[in-house]
């Protein structure tokens, strides 16, 4: 840890969201560096407030000095969770994965899915991993299936994420299409929650025991010869940097070195290819891009908008200065309803400044809170690029 | 190589840095920005400094030493850039008064006077001298401002206390970017029967807003108000810093957070693309030229060893006036200490000197010989040394 290196400047704390509206937080630099001074390893954590940052990691990103305030505090959150009963919530939301599981399965979703040969396809590639939670995927079919492709065509195992897969396959199919559009074959691999949940509500074990489950499973594949493809940023961020950081799952700089963002991944794509540009189709709509905050973490820069750049007639304001606050799970707990509520209200306040149609945004949970505070459409750029290349939802096209 | 190739990379988010992005992408260039962090704009009064030796900033600057930078701009291109700054910014509504032939007094939060060029419209009415009969408000619990130090120091000033619910500048300055919270600290002040000529707040009155907050609290109290700049976190500082970067965001520039440069890809005479540590892996973007505005030794452009200096981006050779017997004064407080002439030097197009590349430009503090504290010169160069690093790089493309 680095939190010797801090020459408390507060740029940080000016960045800090809910340092802004929650004046019982004390903020990046106290809770991170400061706090970490009087932490001891052997001394019971007394520092309840830990638990009211969000880990949006603003704080990491406005750090000039590479100090990485939430990544302390992220440890300290875990270290007070095992030390503390966890609340309802807390166990609730860090086991949202099995929860979300048993709701798919009783929902009547499988019957949307069978009027194509194609959708059965999808179906079956999506179905798995929504309906069985531990799918036997064979590793053989897919690489049976590897032969029969051209030589040019890339691999993909894609990492949907909880969010696509138990509230928006359509967004899920619409990815798949997408890469198939730019001569990519795509699997889904068995996979699992990334563990951001757990990680999130204190629960380092159960979170390990996610990263573990995915690892061996996209290890598999990228030794195959697939790239691995992740569309939720949230999730992108958990496998890039928290499997390596702090839950310290081994293998983990492989899958690390080997995923991509899903926008990233089709820019790299059209570089390879000499640069030509898909055949965008004109799209007339104003947008403002709202820039999920673990977007922003990986480090990237906004790849979607460079996409959407591309598309003729489109108007994108790119928004990365407000978090929307609900931040996966944080909003939802009832300590965190107000800064939510507030941090929320700046950010639909900011994107109703841009004169914006509709917001875009790479985040479901984002997507949720903006588009239900604002009563504006929210969408994913995926749905976007879609819109412009002409690919719509198989499933609703065949109605 | 990367993914997209930008015409420029420019690698520092100070206000040279973000100057020479602005100005490049108003031309058309596609234009990256890549930063550690945010910069020392931030930790600022917000006001720009030009040159603070002299009663009139351009006098000044024709007596700085020979082999300052600054001698390297034509005074017509300095004033041009700050004519640039302050029409951004009356147009970001955050207008800046002031001029570039006379520096003026701001009131610090010690009650002593600062020297500056440029001042944000907040502290427009800042007192010119301790004569003047001014009132200031502070606010229950705000650590690090004493008004009753401030008066101290003055002649005809008086204080009172408004209890704002929180205590920290972030906190109170957010509070006020709210309607009712602003109404009834309005209320309160029409109470307080204040007779002095002007009234004095610490700089909390707001985040985005700040210029038409000020607006209403004059307004209402019929009397002109200022804000008294405080040590980080610094509003007017903040204000700035977010002002520059979302206008340059506006231009068509792009930003690249979190990424700090640890290498580059060269071939033959040119850069051809800069490395940093990403999540998980390297990442690295190609660009046709770079300017390099990593700034001194806080915004993390040079590094101290023992005996030596290193510019930690391009590892370009580094200026040093002398053994390091002479890099300190004795003083700790002095603004002479020698090493504040470090940095990289540079030819005329802002192209560093005994430097294998072509295609790389350099701006604001990291240059040698600037010597921010002592000449006084913070912003002000920054813009005027972003704008001339900008000019040559575009020549260099076209
Ligand atoms: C505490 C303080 C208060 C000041 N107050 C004032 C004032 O009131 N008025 C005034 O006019 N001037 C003031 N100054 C001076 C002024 O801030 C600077 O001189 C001026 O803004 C120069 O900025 P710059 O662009 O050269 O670089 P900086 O502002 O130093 O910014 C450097 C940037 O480069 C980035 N960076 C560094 N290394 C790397 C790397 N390897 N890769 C990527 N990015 C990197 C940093 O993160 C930062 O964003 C103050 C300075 C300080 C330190
Ligand atoms: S953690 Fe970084 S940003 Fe925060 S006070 Fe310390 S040095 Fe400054
Ligand atoms: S991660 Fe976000 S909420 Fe937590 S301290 Fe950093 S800026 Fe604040
Ligand atoms: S939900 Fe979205 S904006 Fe909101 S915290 Fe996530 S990443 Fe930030």
């Amino acid at each position: 840890m680095k939190f010797e290196h801090c020459i408390r400047c507060t740029i940080c704390v000016e960045n800090c969201p809910v340092f802004r509206v929650n004046p019982a937080f004390p903020g990046p630099k106290q809770a991170g560096p400061d706090a970490q001074r009087f932490r001891s390893e052997r001394e019971k954590s007394v520092d309840e407030w830990v638990l009211l940052c969000s880990q949006c990691k603003r704080c990491d990103m406005a750090c000039p000095c590479g100090v990485d305030p939430a990544q302390i505090i992220l440890r300290a959150q875990q270290k007070y969770g095992l030390e503390h009963p966890h609340t309802a919530a807390h166990l609730l939301f860090a086991n949202n994965y099995y929860l979300s599981t048993l709701g798919s399965m009783t929902a009547p979703l499988a019957n949307r899915f069978v009027s194509t040969e194609i959708g059965k396809k999808i179906f079956q590639r999506m179905g798995i991993a929504t309906y069985i939670p531990f799918p036997k995927f064979s590793f053989k079919t897919l690489r049976a299936q590897k032969k029969t492709r051209s030589r040019e065509s890339r691999k993909v195992a894609l990492f949907y994420g909880c969010f696509i897969n138990f509230y928006r396959p359509d967004i899920g199919r619409k990815i798949i299409q997408l890469l198939q559009s730019f001569r990519v074959d795509v699997v889904l691999p068995p996979q699992w929650c990334c563990g951001l949940p757990a990680l999130g509500n204190g629960n380092l074990a159960l979170a390990q025991k996610f990263a573990a489950k995915n690892v061996a499973s996209l290890s598999n594949y990228i030794d195959a010869g697939y790239d691995v493809v992740y569309s939720c940023t949230s999730c992108g961020l958990c496998l890039l940097h928290d499997y390596q950081g702090i839950m310290d799952i081994p293998g983990a700089k492989k899958i690390a070195e080997n995923s991509y963002n899903l926008h990233e991944y089709l820019l790299k794509l059209l570089a390879e290819r000499g640069g030509t540009k898909p055949e965008f189709k004109e799209v007339n709509r104003t947008l403002a891009y709202h820039i999920p905050c673990h977007l922003r973490a990986l480090k990237i820069g906004y790849p979607a908008a460079d996409l959407m750049k591309m598309i003729p007639g489109l108007e994108c304001r790119v928004l990365d200065d407000a978090c929307c606050g609900l931040n996966g799970s944080y909003g939802f707990k009832k300590i965190n309803e107000a800064t939510a509520v507030q941090l929320g209200g700046r950010a639909v306040s900011l994107i109703r400044k841009t004169g914006a149609e509709a917001i875009v945004a790479d985040c479901g949970s984002c997507r949720m809170q903006l588009g239900g505070l604002s009563g504006m459409n929210a969408y994913d750029p995926v749905e976007i690029l879609c819109e412009s290349l002409g690919i719509r939802d198989l499933k609703k096209q065949k109605k | 190589m990367s993914v997209i190739e930008y015409d420029v990379i420019v690698i520092g988010a100070g206000v040279s840095g973000l100057t020479a992005g602005t100005f490049l992408a108003k031309q058309g260039l596609n234009v990256a920005l890549v930063t550690t962090g945010e910069s020392t704009a931030c930790l600022s009064t917000g006001c720009i400094d030009v040159c603070s030796q002299d009663e009139n900033p351009l006098q000044a600057i024709v007596n700085l030493p020979d082999g300052h930078p600054y001698h390297l701009i034509p005074v017509e291109n300095i004033r041009q850039s700050l004519h640039d700054f302050q029409q951004t910014m009356t147009d970001r509504g955050m207008p800046y008064g002031g001029g570039p032939e006379n520096n003026r007094r701001v009131l610090s939060a010690i009650g002593t006077f600062k020297t500056t060029c440029l001042t944000p419209v907040t502290m427009q009415a800042s007192p010119q001298n301790e004569d003047e009969k001014i009132h200031i408000i502070t606010f229950a619990g705000l650590k690090d401002f004493y008004p009753g130090y401030i008066i101290s120091r003055l002649k005809n000033a008086s204080y009172s206390i408004y209890d704002a619910g929180v205590a920290t500048t972030m906190g109170i300055a957010a509070n006020f970017e709210g309607e009712a919270f602003l109404e009834a600290f309005i209320l309160w002040l029409e109470k307080q029967n204040i007779r002095e000529d002007k009234i004095g707040f610490p700089a909390v009155l707001g985040l985005e807003s700040a210029a038409a907050i000020v607006q209403t609290i004059e307004s209402r109290m019929e009397c002109p108000v200022f804000e008294i700049p405080t040590i980080p976190p610094s509003m007017p500082g903040r204000r700035l810093f977010n002002h520059l970067k979302d206008y340059f965001r506006c231009q068509g520039g792009a930003i690249y957070w979190g990424w700090p440069v640890v290498g580059v890809e060269k071939s033959g005479k040119k850069i051809e693309a800069v490395i940093a540590e990403s999540q998980g892996r390297p990442n690295s973007l190609n660009a046709k030229a770079f300017i390099l505005a990593t700034g001194s030794f806080v915004g993390g452009g040079l590094h101290a060893n023992r005996d030596s200096i290193v510019e930690n981006v391009f590892h370009l050779p580094v200026f040093l006036p002398g053994k390091r017997e002479t890099w300190f004064d004795h003083d700790y407080f002095s603004t002479n200490h020698g090493i504040g002439q470090a940095g990289v030097a540079v030819h005329s197009d802002f192209r560093p000197a005994d430097c294998p590349w072509d295609n790389v430009f350099v701006c604001g503090s990291i240059l040698a010989r600037t010597e921010t504290l002592k000449n006084g010169c913070g912003h002000g160069f920054a813009l005027a040394t972003g704008q001339a690093a900008a000019k040559s790089c575009l020549e260099h493309i076209r």
